[in-house]
């Protein structure tokens, strides 16, 4: 690259890092995502000192430091705590793919549970529709298109 | 603080979005010579050395031995550092722990980042959970515009507080020659910028830049022998959140948020009772404009809820009462491993009265405190004095 201030050759090379791993999610996550894959349903884990209820669930309480040990169904509803409209076409890193802006997502509290998901919000990209506080509805992939990751959940739903 | 640890210098580099005139070596190497030829010493009498960035950020790991020519570590003792967002005052804090336990008396602390030769976007997805949110992980801009609608919907505040700080951080790095957009912009302007990600639009939001910063830390004995004007640390704190929970997007939490954790956990030390009056100036981690708004209330600058009114009456003008971020800040300069560091480079040169065009003239700077945040929301905050009285 020769820069125009100065006529001075800068060499820069392009290069690409592939790296390839395997994630291994571990028993709490595993029994997690098998719930939501197999049953399409959503636990959290409580933790017995503190009583807030976890998501995703995991082994230890990061305040109490104790062991989680009573698993909780959760329900599918529950309501949107922060949002926003993606107007940058931003990578699925687990795809490699582009996200079509505009698009909305948001942070919903489900019922029951002390933890946030974020996710798509199945609503028109325009502000008006979208309202801090708002009943949303978890909609997931039909059963065999699922495959245990947060993915399975296609997006959420206003409940009208 | 066991044994009482001094700034006795610093430089940093010209920071830009394009720094291909230098590689890593040469661009931390810059501001390590600047910090030495400020401290009036050789890199002989350095006797340990931090080092840090932001890991993979350019792209190749282990930076503290690809950089050990640039950085002055060739033989010496030290320690690699890499926190995120954070790491630029976490190097400070190991520097201070380290002359504090009396093992070592000069050390330098340097931070990073060469922006441009990295994908920060994809290094930045492999912070999120792959089965959990990794999908949406695009990049920081989503987690700030939650925050931002969520303070919108609790407070009342309107796109237009957010216009205010962005026009405030640009004007304030024109007067900063190191500064990386140095824009000279009206609300208008950031009103009418592009929108990135509902509400924050591209003037809401930091650069990517390239720079690095670099500091001198002595033991006192050091610091009144070889330093005129020495800038001492009284404090330091540091606080993580938890692993998923993302709770200080919504304002109205009342967790206890790690940066609201680690501002009282200062205070107490310190004896603090009202920050805005005991702190003569602010340097504070903001990469987007609502997150300036946020720290106010997290730091007791203000009642929760009121951050935007701050900004609203010109209370945190370079001129003001509470002036924050007279350098321009984050949103004005982002390398994200000399980042935090330059807060507390920083606060230090205000000091000093050594801040050249933005230096805080409307009243006398004794005191100040820096700030930082980052990669799984961890927080630290430092506390600065001119002298050991105050
Ligand atoms: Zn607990």
């Amino acid at each position: 690259m020769k820069s125009a201030k100065d006529n001075v050759e800068l060499i820069s090379i392009p290069m690409v890092v592939d790296v390839p791993y395997r994630f291994a999610a571990g028993k709490y996550m595993t029994r997690f995502l098998t719930e939501l894959r197999d049953n399409g349903k959503f636990y959290g884990i409580r933790c017995p000192l503190c009583n807030r209820v976890q998501l995703p669930p995991r082994i230890v309480c990061a305040v109490c430091h104790v062991k989680n040990s009573d698993w909780i169904e959760l329900g599918n509803e529950g309501t949107l705590v922060g949002f926003t409209i993606m107007y940058l076409p931003l990578t699925d890193p687990t795809t490699g793919k582009p996200h079509e802006p505009p698009f909305a997502y948001g942070s919903v509290r489900l019922d029951g549970s002390d933890s946030v998901i974020d996710h798509f919000l199945n609503v028109e990209p325009v502000v008006e529709h979208i309202r801090i506080g708002m009943r949303m509805k978890v909609a997931l992939k039909e059963r065999e298109d699922r495959v245990g990751d947060l993915g399975d959940i296609l997006h959420f739903d206003p409940v009208t | 603080m066991r044994k009482n640890v001094a700034i006795i210098g610093g430089g940093q580099t010209h920071h830009a979005a394009r720094r291909h005139d230098v590689n890593q070596v040469e661009l931390v190497n810059e501001a390590v010579r600047a910090a030495l030829a400020d401290a009036q010493m050789t890199i002989d009498e350095i006797d340990s050395v931090l080092f840090g960035n932001m890991e993979f950020f350019e792209g190749c790991h282990m930076t503290d031995c690809w950089l050990v020519d640039g950085s002055g570590a060739y033989g010496k003792p030290g320690l690699k550092i890499t926190t995120g967002g954070t790491v630029g005052a976490t190097i400070v804090g190991a520097g201070v722990h380290h002359v504090a336990s009396g093992l070592f008396n000069k050390a330098l602390c340097v931070g990073f980042e060469k922006q441009e030769e990295g994908d920060t976007g994809a290094i930045l997805s492999g912070v999120a959970h792959p089965l959990f949110g990794r999908s949406l992980a695009g990049a920081a801009v989503g987690y700030f515009a939650m925050m931002a609608t969520s303070y919108m919907a609790a407070w009342g505040a309107k796109e237009e507080h957010s216009a205010m700080v962005a026009v405030k951080a640009r004007q304030n790095a024109r007067k900063n020659e190191y500064a990386h957009l140095k824009l000279d912009i009206s609300i208008q302007d950031a009103l009418n910028s592009r929108m990135l990600s509902y509400p924050i639009r591209m003037l809401d939001m930091c650069p990517a830049s390239n720079g690095a910063c670099a500091m001198i830390l002595a033991d006192e004995k050091t610091a009144r022998d070889r330093c005129a004007k020495p800038v001492w640390i009284r404090a330091m704190d540091t606080a993580h959140n938890e692993q998923f929970e993302l709770d200080w997007r919504d304002v109205t939490t009342k967790k206890p948020i790690f940066s609201r954790v680690s501002a009282s956990r200062l205070y107490r030390k310190l004896g603090v009772d009202d920050p805005s009056k005991y702190f003569d100036v602010f340097e504070i981690y903001e990469p987007a404009t609502w997150a300036e708004m946020v720290w106010y209330e997290d730091l007791a600058l203000c009642r929760p809820g009121d951050g935007f009114k701050l900004v609203e009456n010109n209370m945190t003008a370079i001129d003001g009462p509470i002036p924050v971020n007279p350098s321009g800040g984050v949103l004005s300069t982002n390398c994200i491993g000399a980042s935090a560091m330059l807060r507390i480079w920083e606060a230090a040169l205000q000091i000093r009265g050594d801040a050249g065009g933005h230096q805080v003239v409307s009243k006398d700077i004794r005191r100040a405190l820096a700030t930082a945040y980052g990669g799984t929301n961890w927080t630290v905050l430092t506390a600065l004095s001119g002298t050991m009285d105050d």
